[in-house]
């Protein structure tokens, strides 16, 4: 495979420099502040808060989401990203913990250049970690693209995705830590992974398609990792 | 220092110097009546403070005396070989904690933070049970001899629990309770007959914004936390409508830390200089009152400091506060 250089200089599996900043927000319950290069989004989580909106199922808990964009007024996009992210964190809180009540998930968009979807995901995890809702795992979102000769590209950036005719965001679970666990690791991971959120733009073949699961889900340790850090760095600061 | 115990007994206590703090934790259960307290001032008597309860914070692990609490506690019945958890590791969301197929006929508590995973994998002529425990919260995993584990956070709202001691605030009335903000995921009750000598005729009249000191009677994910304005004997015991002062949040972690024994170090401090009283709710509420405001403020500002601090740090601090108030 050769050599293929991005424009901004990275490798095709390269990503940018992340960065998450634990509860920037005193009033909020639970915040996190995620970085990806310049794509930054801000989520803060309130919650969880007696009762639930109409036509919520009442013996689970509800989960809101509001998308607050960097400029502009609030359309469509915005409406879809809600729908999206309201869906995937649905699926990895354990919603019979708190019946009838709801948590909130404010997201504030500071910066946008490409990957924004994945970005706001990791974010909304992070900040719901913080704010002690009980998760069944955490969720990895990475952003893949496929140029022109078949190569995946990890992290795209908006340059990239207004030039690549597919790209696509998928959400994977983070990768577990077992403290003492007899079965092989290869085996561990076949059985827990899986895909919690796909979203596709473009058009692409299904060997592209499970080309980027592929490389998203090996880089998707990575980014577990660094999740993980992060919350145990905070967990222990608090502790002290 | 394993087993370290998340919550104190939460005794509102007058804390006139250092010495008056360490007495109330480490005395045992005292006769009935009161409690003397010596102060810069002489010596000065403190209200009557309950026999059955034991005034040393020999601090409880986070666990019902009854295992009423099935969504909190359960008892599973596991496989022989003593399980091996590190004693002491952070946890994340998703992670793995015990893996009950190697564990047989052994009896686990699990506490706030935990649950059982149950799947059945392999194929349809090797299926196979794989049982593990994993962490639904991130913090530290805590276990108590012999069998019960839990995952310490600290957050800003509270999840209650049975027989802990909060700060609530009245934010209704109704005929039959007081509607109490507990800074949990419902609205708490408070009985209006659960005060001592409490009948219809003599109702306590709470307006709404008033701060009360109770004590968690119920709770469960489904109904409204009850609270109740007696200890288990019927006694008030400093519970009731705490008067004037000044009320401020804080984390659980941080009023788990003020409540633990010995005593937390940034009010061994304070006490030693200033006479204040205070009041610790365990979901995250601070009570602070003093004669003089410039003490409340330098009380309350001094906790809300020591958050992160170490116990040296947290001294040098309160040394530094006081330097500058003289």
């Amino acid at each position: 495979m050769e050599d293929t250089r991005r424009a901004d200089g990275r490798s095709p599996n390269q990503l940018r420099p992340f960065s998450c900043t634990g509860n920037p927000l005193h009033r909020a319950h639970g915040s996190a502040r995620w970085a990806q290069g310049d794509t930054v989004v801000l989520a803060a989580v309130y919650g969880p808060k007696p009762g639930t909106r109409k036509g919520e199922n009442p013996e689970k808990a509800s989960i809101e989401v509001v998308w607050k964009p960097k400029t502009g007024q609030i359309g469509r996009q915005e409406k879809e990203y809600e729908m999206i992210l309201k869906r995937t964190l649905q699926s990895i809180c354990m919603l019979t913990v708190h019946p009838n009540t709801t948590t909130s998930v404010v997201l504030q968009v500071v910066g946008d250049d490409g990957s924004l979807l994945p970005c706001a995901i990791n974010a909304s995890c992070a900040a719901l970690t913080f704010a002690g809702i009980p998760l069944k795992h955490l969720t990895v979102a990475i952003g893949c693209g496929v140029m022109e000769n078949g190569t995946v590209i990890l992290d795209t950036n908006t340059a990239e995705e207004q030039q690549l005719k597919s790209f696509a965001h998928l959400v994977f679970p983070n990768s577990r830590k077992s403290v003492d666990s007899k079965e092989p690791k290869e085996k561990d991971e076949e059985f827990e992974r899986g895909l919690i959120t796909s979203v596709t733009h473009g058009v692409m073949s299904e060997d592209d398609y499970f080309n980027c699961i592929e490389r998203g889900l090996a880089a998707s340790s990575r980014i577990s990792d660094f999740m993980r850090k992060t919350l145990q760095k905070e967990a222990s600061s608090v502790d002290a | 220092m394993e087993g370290v115990v998340v919550r104190g007994e939460g005794i509102r206590c007058r804390a006139r110097t250092a010495a008056a703090y360490y007495r109330s934790y480490s005395t045992p259960a005292l006769p009935a009546a009161r409690r003397l307290l010596s102060s810069s001032n002489g010596v000065e008597e403190a209200a009557a403070l309950p026999t059955s309860r034991q005034l040393c914070g020999k601090p409880r692990s986070p666990f019902a005396p009854l295992d009423l609490d099935l969504s909190l506690s359960l008892s599973l019945r596991v496989s022989t070989c003593a399980p091996s958890p590190r004693r002491r590791c952070s946890q994340v969301p998703g992670d793995v904690v015990l893996d009950l197929s190697e564990m047989t006929n052994q009896t686990i508590k699990l506490g706030t933070g935990l649950r059982q995973v149950t799947r059945l994998i392999g194929c349809t002529w090797d299926l196979q049970e794989c049982d593990t425990i994993q962490a639904t919260s991130a913090g530290m995993l805590r276990l108590s001899k012999p069998n019960k584990y839990w995952v310490e956070s600290s957050q800003k709202r509270y999840i209650p629990s049975v027989e802990d001691t909060v700060l609530g605030i009245v934010v209704d009335t109704k005929p039959d309770n007081f509607v109490v903000d507990i800074k949990g995921p419902n609205l708490a009750f408070l009985p209006v007959l659960a005060f001592e000598g409490g009948t219809r005729r003599n109702i306590p009249k709470y307006e709404i914004g008033t701060l009360i000191y109770a004590r968690v009677v119920k709770a469960n994910s489904i109904m409204n936390p009850e609270l109740s304005c007696m200890d288990v004997t019927g006694k008030a015991a400093e519970f009731g409508q705490l008067k004037g002062g000044y009320v401020f949040d804080s984390s659980t972690g941080m009023s788990r830390m003020l409540l633990s024994s010995p005593t937390c170090p940034v009010l061994e401090a304070l006490g030693k200089k200033l006479s204040f009283e205070i009041a610790v709710g365990l979901n995250g509420r601070v009570w602070v009152n003093a004669p003089a405001a410039d003490t409340v403020i330098l009380v309350s500002n001094a906790i809300m400091r020591s958050e992160s601090l170490s116990g040296i740090k947290q001294r040098a601090m309160v040394e530094n506060l006081l330097e500058r108030l003289s």
